[in-house]
């Protein structure tokens, strides 16, 4: 009797309720908001219900030494992690998102190209702020690349730069992104007047297939020989993009643009949030991420904004003005953010559709936070 | 055609190959052991020769030689079966002269000795892939070594001066500060670092607008312009109708259902139906559908008519 006892008390000893500390149960918490934001608001469902439900598993109470843990080595959920620790996932997953982006939006008006870079003030504005409040270079360049917006992006950079902070920063960037309608919305109205949102734009222009097939060739040769760090992301943004274009490898693309990419997200979700362990992932230096993260986005989208008014400054052709409102689609959370404007377009005029507009500077985002993040390795690397 | 592609790729490999255990130099080397000088796995001091892999990738350089006699470059094999072979990225492996080389792998079969020169030779047993001259005038106790300022410039100069030896360990201290230590003291506020970063964000992508407005974009509108400069109007038949409009309203009708992907669809299809009016190409099935109530279906129409009496 005594030995069923003694392993019962054993048994008990291994359970998730006798190692339960009040911080996995927050995360579990928070991994639960998580998947119903995603199924009751359908907020960036594909990433926050891998997340979300990663979170979860990450922190099950268990008892240390059973090489299950993600952070155990050899334990099926860390090897499936190293994809995100050595950065092999983002660019996967920047093969997909070049297999499935039409550019024709920002080659028919590549003046929006400059809305995507202005954006980018965002990342190097949370990073002197990151500085201001104590952080090291390498890990304030980490936190940064949060405003990029762009979740593959900030992986990458981050594990790269600072992999202790990686599952803070990038359950920052996925939350945020899926916030885009929320941050952007009161910042689009307060920093523009009636008259400006009210600007109609003309309709683009025709993109022949042969600029298609060539844009992603000049883009990489270009971004690439300025920026080689940034190789790995651009490179395969642009390869995925010239597997689509040039119509001879459908095949190709549509397994970059649809199964792989699906694998490889079902895979980084899952592990990003599973690395969020309760004793790595709550600090102060979390909450101060997630603070710095949400700064980033709004001074991506203000200055995406602003850009935008300044450039109508200089275009003296009332035709041609932009509506400042697909400023904050310079932020490359594709397609939300093209989303935003376009919503917040109509809900002055109904008859002023900005979605097409805005969504040359979403995929111009993509380019400018994969540059900004070469530059940040190449520096802090 | 396929032979000569398989044949191209079969010499790259080879060349690879051969450039992977080009990435090993010789270090640093130390003839004359003084009193503090590491002990080998048999207790002794002897001279001792070490292999730096300069390159980012593992070099497995079992095979290959070391000697101190140009003419002799067999001298002493570096054992091929022992996996212990391969030297990571950057690192580097100690080998004793002993004199014998049957003292193990890391064992060379020759002294070292001041005013000789050591030779590291490839698995061929005749291309030197590097050599390190050891001055006669090297005191005990001192070594002679080879140093890059920068790891990136792949140069490796031996140094004049006898230094401190360093066996296993990176010679001079060129890890020692990482580049966010340089950047925190150079650049504390980060001020610096945003300027260049965000005037380069700029540059590449104003490159990028500027090639494609001279190459297409000005082109484009110079062909779609009319003859006042207005552009052209295209020649969709129904172009009063607002029909973009409507199918943009579409898009967000599907708000509720559709997936980013689906928005990008819709966005594109909106693009393309406004500037070159295409549209989805019709199945071209014919489908009866079944209808409730019609003059078709309805039963005294299919009654026969019944005989009319005229009067005649």
């Amino acid at each position: 009797m005594d030995q069923i006892f003694q392993s019962l008390s054993q048994f008990w000893e291994y359970t998730g309720f006798a190692n339960c500390s009040w911080q996995n149960l927050v995360m579990i918490g928070i991994g639960l908001i998580f998947i119903t934001l995603a199924i009751v608001k359908e907020w960036e469902p594909m990433l926050l219900v891998p997340i979300g439900f990663g979170m979860i598993v990450g922190n099950i109470p268990m008892f240390p030494g059973l090489n299950i843990g993600v952070y155990e080595d050899g334990s099926v959920l860390n090897i499936l992690y190293q994809g995100v620790k050595q950065g092999w996932y983002p660019p996967l997953i920047f093969l997909g998102i070049g297999a499935m982006t039409d550019f024709s939006a920002l080659i028919s008006q590549p003046r929006l190209i400059l809305i995507g870079a202005a954006a980018q003030m965002g990342i190097f504005g949370a990073y002197l702020l990151a500085l201001l409040f104590g952080f090291a270079p390498n890990e304030a360049g980490a936190i940064g690349i949060i405003g990029g917006a762009d979740g593959p992006t900030a992986i990458f950079l981050s594990s790269k730069l600072a992999p202790d902070l990686m599952g803070a920063i990038a359950v920052s960037a996925y939350s945020y992104m899926a916030l885009v309608p929320v941050i952007q919305k009161p910042i689009m109205l307060l920093l523009t007047n009636k008259k400006e949102r009210l600007i109609k734009m003309p309709t683009p222009r025709t993109v022949s297939k042969k600029e298609k097939i060539v844009f992603p060739i000049v883009g990489f040769l270009i971004t690439a020989f300025i920026v080689p760090s940034g190789l790995p992301l651009l490179g395969m943004l642009f390869f995925g993009n010239l597997l689509k274009e040039s119509g001879v490898t459908r095949r190709l693309a549509n397994t970059a643009s649809g199964p792989l990419i699906d694998v490889v997200t079902t895979l980084i979700g899952l592990t990003v949030g599973a690395s969020t362990q309760a004793d790595k992932f709550i600090s102060v230096k979390s909450l101060m991420i997630f603070g710095l993260g949400l700064l980033s986005f709004v001074i991506a989208t203000m200055s995406g904004v602003l850009f935008v008014k300044l450039m109508n400054l200089f275009i003296k052709n009332p035709a041609k003005k932009i509506n400042p409102l697909i400023g904050n689609a310079g932020v490359s959370a594709v397609p939300d953010s093209a989303r935003v404007s376009e919503t917040v377009g109509r809900e002055i005029d109904p008859s002023n559709h900005l979605l097409m507009h805005a969504m040359g500077p979403n995929v111009a985002g993509v380019i400018g936070s994969a540059v900004a993040a070469g530059i940040l390795l190449s520096f802090l690397g | 055609m396929r032979k000569f592609l398989s044949a191209v790729l079969f010499f790259i490999t080879c060349t690879l190959g051969a450039q992977n255990v080009s990435d090993l130099i010789i270090s640093e080397a130390l003839s004359s052991p003084d009193s503090t000088g590491i002990l080998d796995g048999y207790g002794r001091r002897n001279g001792w020769v070490e292999l730096f892999n300069k390159s980012t990738g593992t070099v497995s350089y079992g095979g290959c030689f070391l000697t101190d006699d140009r003419m002799n470059l067999k001298k002493s094999l570096i054992p091929k079966s022992d996996q212990r072979t391969k030297l990571g990225p950057r690192q580097s492996v100690v080998f004793y002269c002993s004199g014998n080389g049957a003292d193990g792998t890391f064992y060379a079969g020759f002294k070292l000795e001041p005013g000789k020169t050591v030779y590291l030779v490839s698995n061929d047993g005749r291309t030197v892939i590097d050599s390190l001259a050891i001055p006669a005038s090297l005191p005990a106790g001192r070594s002679i070594q080879k140093l890059a300022f920068d790891l990136r410039q792949q140069v490796f100069e031996p140094q004049a001066d006898p230094a401190i030896p360093s066996p296993g360990i990176l010679n001079g201290d060129q890890d020692s500060t990482t580049k966010a230590q340089i950047m925190a003291e150079n650049d504390p506020h980060g001020l610096t670092l945003t300027v260049v970063s965000v005037a380069v964000v700029f540059s590449a992508l104003a490159i990028l607008w500027f090639l494609f407005w001279l190459l297409f974009d000005r082109r484009a509108k110079k062909k779609t312009a009319g003859h006042d400069g207005t552009p052209k109007r295209h020649s969709r038949p129904d172009r009063e109708s607002p029909d973009g409009e409507v199918v943009a309203a579409i898009a967000l009708a599907l708000d509720m259902e559709a997936s980013g992907d689906d928005y990008a669809a819709i966005a594109a299809a909106v693009h393309l139906y406004l500037t070159e009016a295409i549209h989805d190409v019709e199945p071209g099935i014919v489908t009866i559908r079944r209808t409730e109530s019609s003059a078709w279906n309805n039963k005294t129409l299919t009654f026969r008519q019944l005989p009319q009496h005229e009067n005649l």
